[in-house]
């Protein structure tokens, strides 16, 4: 780092950094500062959310009434709903672009890019990234890859429609339907760039944990957000480039003719000359990438609410330690378990059993996680702020989610449950609920952290509380379609005498989804609004031990003006028997707090120790510390 | 050294880069086991001799590399330019006998298009090595232009060392490309 720039003339006398001017276009567009780059990857992330909300209600609409005409469907979609009905090609294109942008754009990009990119530097007492220019230039990559899936929508046969998975030969053979031609192509040209800018992302969060943190920070005083931000960066650097692999050998089958993937396709009357490929290894290298990814999208949101859940319980989080190690158990695990999505696959049932094992053990750091929330907040002095409630709704999706996992992880009964409603639901509650509940947490939570004003409380409950009971009535009916057999991805309910009668739960479902877009309105107008005209901030309005809520409200380059604070303790010293306040910050030294010091808090320090006692002789307990 | 100018999370950023781009080939080694393994053949090719002399030069090229790293210890600079100079003409050499030893291979009829996968395989990770060898070019040539301009010598010695560890990883990463082929034919 040689220059850090300041745009505060209040910051005159500050160290040993120089001034460069400040343009419009280097402080909001071309920005190098982590905290802009945040809000960037933020405010496009909720984009692309409404975008991709948008999409699910646009196929709810043809599954809950297939036989009914929109009008204002062709005045919006032209000749993709003809006569006011959803064409099938066009049907799958919206599940593919909805789970694509939903999984890679929110809640990877949206979701690390913004709360790894405000935390970590502010969390850990760093000046910034490690590379501010790979930062800048990650937000850039992933604003391109947005407009490029997005584009998609504009070109005479429509974006990828073969499933987010995009299994070959549909993605491979540009013939076999409109999807598989030009906007598979855009697909896998946006999937690249994504990779790149989350790999720019992922190393550069990794790099500034382990080298850049302020003085006393070791590894064991750092939140749980970023042991999870960390965590979930290794995962990406160590899975994306498989997908790339995976990616670069579909470009070739795709544009050049190998035939890595495909064998023995007979299309109509024609046979395709590819001989000897496997459509079955794109699979393992893509889950090889999928599986992690499901991992690299929930554990960011583990990492917020254990925060938020701690900070707003007034108590320390229960198994700091148990916390971390499960977390990286579920790292770890997380790479030996990507068979089984492929269960049904022909896959050798020794081999099936044993992904079945890797997977169910899963369950172990995950209830150790689960058990851990509750136990924090078991006779805490919980405050219910909006973040709050997101971060326990967290909780909730994570359980009865997670529940489902352990049935769908059994190879057995996998064979009857693959590809169904039930697989639908269980992901939209465990991670795709669960993680946007976590990433609402950190919206209400940090926003005064990003914008120096407040959002509006009873706005955020009335959006809580309408989002939290719309997803379930959208995705819990829906494990019952699959128990009964209902594959996913089916255009209409009619064509099938058994799933007809489903018909009504699937309008049910859609006007529950219907409910949960519109209560998203009461959050962007929050949001925006508050961005504005929000209530002023305080320094520290949750009265929080972490490291960010120590710099300054207003925004400057490099965080604090003059030192980085030094930090002594851990930061969830929360209702502390013997201190009057029931929070100590993570800056406050033992030798300020002497009435509230432990004996493990000086980690073997002898001399400390001596000190404390010394001092406990010198000043006997009257009253009784409770 | 400056003080305000720290190169070590720089370093590691490019440590973890090398971590990345080796999980990306062992993607494509491990396609192409399965792919082996399942049809109980592999691409059956006596691979051009040109990969060889290609190793050959690229050991080399790693060998020039240190000695302009030793050369930038002793701050000999001009010493350090030559063998820089040196290491980008063998990196040219390089990926002029990729092509040659692609040429051959098409001239036996083991097309990049065809129906063995696994042929289509040695042209995709020797490419996309190839496109490793490109960027590693770049970083020899940031390395020359800093030797030049004569910036501080902390950042010379910051570029040289992003290029040697770079450098080094594309050489012993063909080496690991060029034995797998040899040993799964």
């Amino acid at each position: 780092m040689s220059t850090i720039a300041l745009h505060d003339e209040h910051n005159h006398d500050h160290a040993d950094h120089g001034h460069h001017k400040e343009t419009l276009i280097s402080k909001y567009i071309f920005s190098m500062d982590h905290k802009m780059i945040a809000k960037q990857f933020l405010i496009t992330g909720i984009i692309m959310a409404v975008i991709a909300m948008g999409l699910s209600i646009l196929f709810r609409i043809q599954l809950a009434w297939p036989d009914q005409n929109f009008p204002f469907l062709e005045t919006f979609l032209g000749k993709w709903a003809e006569g006011g009905r959803i064409k099938p090609d066009f049907y799958l294109a919206l599940v593919t672009i909805h789970g694509t942008i939903m999984v890679f754009f929110v809640l990877t990009a949206g979701l690390s890019g913004t709360f790894s990119n405000l935390l970590i530097p502010l969390q850990v007492g760093a000046r910034d990234m490690a590379s501010p220019f790979l930062n800048m230039l990650s937000y850039w990559f992933f604003f391109m890859a947005c407009v490029i899936m997005m584009s998609s929508f504009f070109i005479q046969t429509g974006p990828a429609s073969g499933g987010w998975t995009v299994y070959p030969p549909l993605s491979v053979v540009a013939k076999a339907m409109p999807g598989s031609g030009l906007g598979m192509t855009l697909w896998l040209i946006s999937m690249v760039l994504f990779v790149a800018s989350s790999l720019m992302g992922g190393i550069n969060y990794v790099s500034t944990i382990l080298n850049m943190r302020t003085k006393g920070m070791d590894l064991w005083k750092m939140p749980l957000t970023i042991w999870a931000f960390f965590l979930t960066a290794i995962l990406g650097i160590l899975s994306f480039p498989v997908l790339v692999a995976g990616v670069v050998l579909m470009v070739f089958d795709r544009s050049f003719g190998t035939s890595f993937y495909l064998s023995d396709i007979v299309m109509g009357t024609d046979i395709l000359p590819n001989e000897g490929g496997s459509p079955i290894l794109w699979q393992h290298l893509f889950w090889f990438l999928g599986h992690p990814e499901v991992y690299i999208v929930i554990m960011p949101a583990l990492g917020i609410s254990s925060e938020v859940i701690s900070v707003n319980a007034r108590k320390p989080i229960f198994g700091y330690h148990a916390m971390v190690y499960s977390l990286i158990g579920i790292t770890v695990l997380s790479f030996i378990v990507w068979g089984h999505h492929m269960f049904v696959t022909g896959m050798n049932p020794l081999l099936g059993g044993v992904f079945m094992i890797t997977t169910l053990i899963i369950a172990v750091p995950s209830a150790v996680k689960t058990f851990n929330y509750l136990a924090t907040l078991w006779r805490g002095n919980i405050r219910f702020t909006p973040a709050m409630l997101f971060a326990i709704g967290l909780v909730s999706f994570f359980i009865s989610g997670g529940l489902t996992g352990i049935f769908l992880g059994n190879a057995s009964l996998d064979i009857n449950l693959h590809d169904t409603y039930f697989v639908v639901a269980h992901f939209h509650l465990v991670m795709g609920s669960a993680a946007i509940f976590g990433m609402l947490a950190g919206v209400y939570h940090w926003f005064p952290r990003m914008f120096g004003r407040m959002m509006n409380a009873k706005l955020g409950y009335l959006h809580f509380w309408l989002t939290f009971i719309a997803a379930y009535l959208v995705f819990f009916p829906l494990h019952f379609l699959g128990l009964d057999g209902v594959p996913r991805r089916y255009y209409a309910f009619t064509e099938f005498e058994f799933m007809k009668k489903w018909l009504t739960v699937n309008v049910f479902v859609t006007w529950a989804a219907i409910m949960a877009a519109l209560a998203q309105v009461a959050f962007l107008f929050n949001f925006f609004y508050s961005i504005f005209k929000g209530k002023v901030a305080p320094q520290n309005p949750w009265e929080s031990n972490t490291l960010e809520w120590t710099a300054p409200v207003e925004h400057l380059h490099g965080n604090w003006p003059g030192e980085i604070p030094t930090v002594y303790r851990w930061p969830y010293d929360y209702s502390k028997p013997g201190h009057d306040a029931d929070f100590i910050p993570q800056t406050v030294p033992f030798s300020q707090t002497m009435s509230s010091n432990l004996p493990h808090d000086f980690e073997g320090n002898e001399e400390a120790e001596k000190i404390q006692q010394e001092w406990e002789l010198a000043n006997p307990v009257t009253e009784n510390k409770g | 050294m400056q003080d305000t100018f720290d190169p070590k999370p720089r370093k590691f950023i490019v440590w973890l880069f090398v971590v990345s781009s080796t999980i990306m080939f062992g993607g494509f080694t491990s396609y192409y086991l399965v792919f082996a393994a399942s049809k109980g053949k592999g691409h059956g090719l006596v691979l051009p001799d040109a990969f060889i002399y290609s190793s050959l030069v690229i050991v080399a090229s790693s060998i020039t590399l240190v000695l302009a790293s030793r050369a930038l210890k002793k701050l000999n600079f001009s010493l350090q330019r030559n063998m820089l100079w040196i290491t980008v003409i063998l990196a040219v050499a390089f990926g002029v006998m990729q092509f040659n030893a692609w040429g051959s291979m098409v001239r036996t009829g083991a097309t990049l298009v065809g129906n063995n996968a696994a042929i289509s395989f040695i042209y995709v990770v020797s490419g996309m090595h190839l496109l490793h060898i490109i960027a590693g070019v770049g970083l020899i040539i940031s390395a020359l232009a800093g030797s030049y301009k004569s910036l501080p010598v902390a950042k010379v010695q910051y570029r040289m060392e992003i290029a040697s560890i770079f450098w080094h990883f594309i050489d012993i990463l063909w080496i690991y490309l060029y034995v797998f082929l040899l040993l799964n034919r």
